[in-house]
């Protein structure tokens, strides 16, 4: 069990990870579609912080998750934790490797062996680790138990004996008892009830405080998000709208999706209440995503140049990218061509028209 | 001297924990209704079965105990004897019982062994094992049993144990794809993942957490096809594909077939074995069902909700309702002007 | 009072088993006027969702039994209705929403015809005019091209598409009350806020009821003009949305409007009410939320407060604040 020292490089980068998986079903010669479901997505976690991927279904958020932990093989590109690229490591490098990371899940009620009880199901990973007596499992279980907030007494119990946020904890507690140096939060709260939420994250901030975890937290609550994480991105199918530093994304937010996203974060401050940004549309699937741009067809702002050219990463302040054509921009020529005039109605039609033609 | 000693103690610990789980299995079926019955009926025919030379009066193989031909039922012969060869036709049916019982159970419990290896197997490594299994299940399911058991044992001789292998050869396909299925659902379940995570090799997966997934299905299939498989030994009997020298329940049904019992007016010779079957056919199904429904737990909760609205009466209900009444204190109309403090409870 | 659309008094059900009684809805009232949207707040297991069968009284008697003084819908009582006549109110007068689109639509029914089912089942339209009607509905709640769309099947949709083809079939003809069972909360953010938007104008426009089941605050802040908080069973409070969330008294509510992270959040810690929801089968003597209640006096564990009228149509359920109130008298 390694102690979580401060490393200077990140603990985890990914490196322009592409996954694609195939559709199943099809017909033999038919070409092979693809599902993209995460594109050329780069990014880097200090040891210690809090990150967080926002984004709602489709975005890909769960992807990146599994392909963190190297559950999902990367179709290119790739990822680096702790100095070690984890495609290159040997069958026994990778499980070594894969104890340092760990994760919980959205749904507590499926997430916990309904046959195993409480004591079977934290200490299985230690089990599966070996090297442990029966007495020094139940020690460290008991330990963990009451870290979580939960009592010896619970041990021998069964998971349908608890409620929702109960069995959370007990997830927390399976995820922690290797001691990782990361730990990916997928969803945690979201089929929660609203008054556990509260304590859910504020039992997984003082175990960030005391353990020194360093967090990935997927999310599509972005008043959470805000309060927990200090680094963000924000994704829509597969590609990085906006990234940089939760303050600076919050407070000057430059992508349309993220103001809309925002703005849909319905606020129950009466007196402050804004004007939501209605999206038009919905969110497509990643089986095709639209070359150039992926947030045209919604975005109140596209423009003629959006359709065809995939926006870069662009940095307006310090820790602060943006992927919009808004910010970065046309070339010269592009502009003469009048890609930089927003769309109207019968060019969205037309380009409609044409995509059902190819399906 | 000591490693011998631990291999020991582990088969002894490992050992108890089977039979203890098996009581405490038997132990929940004790108290099913359906259960009862099947558990009441399952061990009177292992009675039988076992101690079979000490109940039955006669021993049918004894050439010498034979008594006359076609005599009706009486006090000496309870069901009377078989026209053919004399012999006493309750002792036979008490005999009987160990070939039914233990073709139906060996069958049934090697179907379930063979079926879940290979459904668990298939269904949680996927890919070329997957597509191996699945095809060999599809070229058995086409393969015809009864014209197949009439070659085979035409070539190595007809004994039960042919039939047996048949049976459990031909037999694990279905079972096997019912569990795959299954198991193609547990594997997606997010505590496999989490055990994976931890590092775990396939086999650790596979024993723990699946295994136990697909337990229920697994024991209630048996049961049933234990049922199943009964039935069609005795057919194979009747149809003189089984051992000869045997006593079975469905050989008895042939020779009273062909012996003329029906023509004679001989109804106990066709009805002993016939009953046989249908008590030993009965018990598992009643187990099985009740398998069925100690497992699913919603069917449970329907057949005892009628039940308990039986026993409610209306007084009971009144008062019920009665202690949930709100009594509304008649408005006390205050204006609440100044911000009461009970806000904030940082 | 020809404005009160529904009328409810002292709605009671429980849920008999092996151990004991369930005792989910235990005595509330409810009052909706027309054009109004009522939101039904609380978390699982308060008895929400519930209420919203035993309204429709699609609350099957094994293995429930229901009981209750008044249940108007317009004036009209439907409280000693028989299952044939309430088959003529449902659907026609009160319509439902439910919260997983996926398995409130019939997979194997193309949309179209679910909703043609709805018109004529309800009134002597034919085929023809009923597929027009069925046409102009789903244009009405945003669905594009709603002439090809109708030919889909629900798997064909997505999670947005299908939760406006349900909002459809509710308002399809034109009832009194519309019942929404937490209609938005397996929803994206971004549909959210589209599929209320909906929601909301068709109510508006309409001028229908609205009885709005959730758990989530920030919907009910946007979109409701009364609120009930629910709790184990019982009303604890209720008031306007806007005495409401600006000055809640319950304490459960203020823990609840606390817990709810915002936007406008600077510290790094979240609000918390100790302890858990007690199981349906298991309440605490006394005020059921004593136990977690910070500001919990003697009484509180020993008797049940009743729900007092306030000034300005509010009530609450609290010891504590009938105590405050009296003493400030």
């Amino acid at each position: 069990m390694s102690d979580n020292q401060e490393i200077k490089s990140p603990i985890l980068e990914l490196k322009n990870l592409t996954v694609n998986f195939p559709v199943k079903g099809g017909l033999p010669f038919t070409p092979k579609k693809w599902i993209q479901a995460v594109s050329d997505v780069s990014l880097q976690i200090e040891s210690g912080e809090t990150f967080g991927i926002v984004g709602e279904s489709g975005c890909g958020k769960s992807t990146i998750g599994n392909a963190m932990v190297g559950m999902v093989r990367p179709t290119s590109g790739s990822v680096i934790f702790k100095g070690s690229n984890l495609n290159t490591l040997s069958r026994s490098e990778f499980k070594e490797t894969r104890r340092h990371m760990q994760m919980i899940f959205q749904d507590p009620y499926s997430s916990l062996n309904p046959r195993f009880t409480v004591y079977q199901i934290i200490s299985e990973p230690l089990y599966i680790q070996g090297g442990a007596t029966k007495e020094q499992m139940t020690e460290r279980v008991v330990e963990l138990l009451k870290l979580v907030g939960l009592s010896e007494k619970d041990l021998y119990r069964y998971p349908s004996d608890f409620s929702g946020g109960q069995r959370q904890r007990i997830g927390i507690a399976r995820a922690i008892i290797l001691n990782p140096d990361f730990l990916i939060c997928d969803e945690p709260v979201s089929a929660l009830d609203v008054s556990v939420h509260a304590q859910i994250l504020n039992l997984l901030m003082e175990l960030q405080d005391k353990l020194k975890i360093t967090y990935v937290f997927i999310s599509h609550n972005l008043a959470v998000v805000k309060n927990i994480c200090e680094h963000m991105v924000v994704m829509y199918l597969g590609k990085v709208m906006e990234s940089g530093t939760t303050e600076a994304i919050y407070n000057n937010p430059k992508h349309p999706y993220t103001k809309a996203l925002i703005s849909a974060v319905l606020d129950i401050d009466l007196e402050h209440s804004q004007k939501r940004i209605l999206l038009k549309g919905d969110i497509p699937s990643p089986i095709n995503p639209p070359k150039g741009c992926r947030f045209w067809q919604r975005c109140p702002y596209a423009m003629k140049g959006c359709i065809d050219h995939p926006a870069e990463m662009v940095e307006i302040e310090p820790n602060h990218f943006v992927a919009c054509h808004l910010v970065s921009g046309f070339s010269i020529e592009d502009k003469t061509a009048g890609l930089n005039c927003p769309i109207e109605e019968e060019h969205v039609l037309k380009h409609n028209d044409e995509k059902k033609q190819s399906n | 001297m000591k490693t011998i000693l631990k291999i020991l103690n582990k088969i002894g610990t490992v050992l108890k924990n089977i039979f203890l789980s098996i009581w405490n299995f038997i132990l929940k079926l004790w108290k099913h209704p359906k259960g009862k019955i099947g558990i009441i009926v399952i061990s009177l025919l292992a009675i039988c079965a076992i101690f079979a030379p000490l109940i039955a009066p006669y021993d049918p193989y004894d050439v010498t105990q034979r008594a006359a031909k076609g005599l009706a039922p009486s006090w000496e012969h309870l069901l009377g004897t078989t026209i053919t060869t004399g012999q006493d036709i309750f002792s036979m049916l008490i005999y009987g019982t160990r070939v039914s019982l233990v073709i139906g159970l060996v069958t049934g419990i090697s179907i379930a062994f063979v079926g879940a290896i290979m459904g668990i197997l298939a269904g949680y490594i996927g890919g070329v094992v997957d597509n191996i299994i699945m095809r060999v299940v599809d070229i058995l399911l086409v393969i015809p049993t009864l014209p197949l058991i009439i070659v085979l044992t035409n070539i190595f001789g007809k004994t039960y144990l042919m039939i047996i292998v048949i049976f459990v050869a031909l037999g694990w396909t279905g079972l096997a794809r019912v569990i795959r299925s299954l198991v193609l659902v547990l594997k997606n379940a997010n505590y496999v993942k989490a055990s994976e995570l931890a590092g775990a090799s396939r086999w650790h997966i596979m024993i723990k957490h699946i295994l136990p997934g697909v337990s229920h299905l697994l024991i209630m299939s048996t049961a049933l096809s234990c049922a199943g498989i009964m039935v069609a030994e005795a057919g194979l009997s009747f149809l003189g594909l089984g051992d000869p020298t045997a006593i079975s329940w469905g050989k008895m049904l042939a020779e009273a077939q062909s012996g003329g019992a029906l023509l004679f007016g001989h109804w106990w010779w066709i009805m002993a074995p016939g009953i046989g079957i249908f008590l030993a056919v009965f018990s598992f199904m009643r187990i099985g069902l009740a398998l069925e429904e100690m497992f699913n737990p919603r069917m449970k909760q329907s057949n005892n909700m009628y039940k308990i609205f039986k026993h409610l009466n209306n007084t009971y209900l009144n008062e019920v309702f009665n202690s949930m009444n709100n009594e509304e204190l008649l408005g006390i109309q205050v204006p609440l002007t100044e911000q009461t403090n009970l806000k904030g409870e940082n | 009072m020809s404005d009160l659309m529904l009328k409810l008094r002292n709605l009671k059900v429980i849920f008999p088993n092996e151990i004991g009684i369930l005792k989910a809805v235990e005595g509330i009232d409810l009052d909706i006027h027309r054009g109004e949207c009522v939101a039904v707040v609380g978390e699982s297991g308060c008895g929400k969702s519930v209420t919203a069968l035993a309204i429709m009284k699609l609350l099957n008697s094994p293995p429930a039994l229901m009981r209750v003084d008044e249940l108007q819908l317009d004036g009209e009582e439907l409280k000693d209705y028989s299952d044939t006549k309430m088959q003529e109110i449902r659907g026609k007068q009160i319509a439902m929403i439910f919260q997983d689109a996926m398995t409130a639509l019939n997979p194997v029914m193309t949309i179209g015809n679910q909703i043609d089912e709805v018109y004529l089942r309800h009134s002597k339209m034919t085929k023809k005019k009923a597929r027009e009607a069925t046409i102009t509905v789903l244009r009405l709640v945003g669905v594009p091209e709603p002439e090809s769309r109708a030919n889909n099947f629900p798997h064909q949709l997505s999670g947005g598409m299908r939760q406006r083809v349900l909002i459809a079939m509710a308002f399809a003809t034109m009832p009194k009350l519309i019942i929404a069972d937490e209609p938005t909360t397996a929803l994206d953010v971004t549909i959210q806020a589209q599929v209320l938007n909906v929601l909301n104008d068709m109510q508006k426009k309409h001028q229908m009821s609205l009885l709005l089941i959730t758990h989530d605050l920030s919907v009910v802040a946007n979109m409701a003009d009364m609120v009930y908080v629910m709790y184990c069973g019982k009303v604890v409070e209720k008031g306007t949305v806007k005495q409401l969330f600006t000055n809640p008294h319950h304490p459960y509510t203020v823990g609840l409007l606390a817990s709810v992270p915002k936007l406008s959040d600077t510290h790094h810690h979240f609000v918390q009410i100790p302890d858990c929801v007690p199981h349906p089968m298991f309440k605490p003597a006394g005020c059921y939320f004593h136990p977690r209640c910070t500001h919990a006096i003697d009484i509180c564990s020993k008797e049940m407060p009743p729900l007092v009228s306030v000034e300005d149509g509010r009530q609450i359920r609290c010891w504590n604040c009938l105590n405050q109130m009296k003493g400030g008298k």
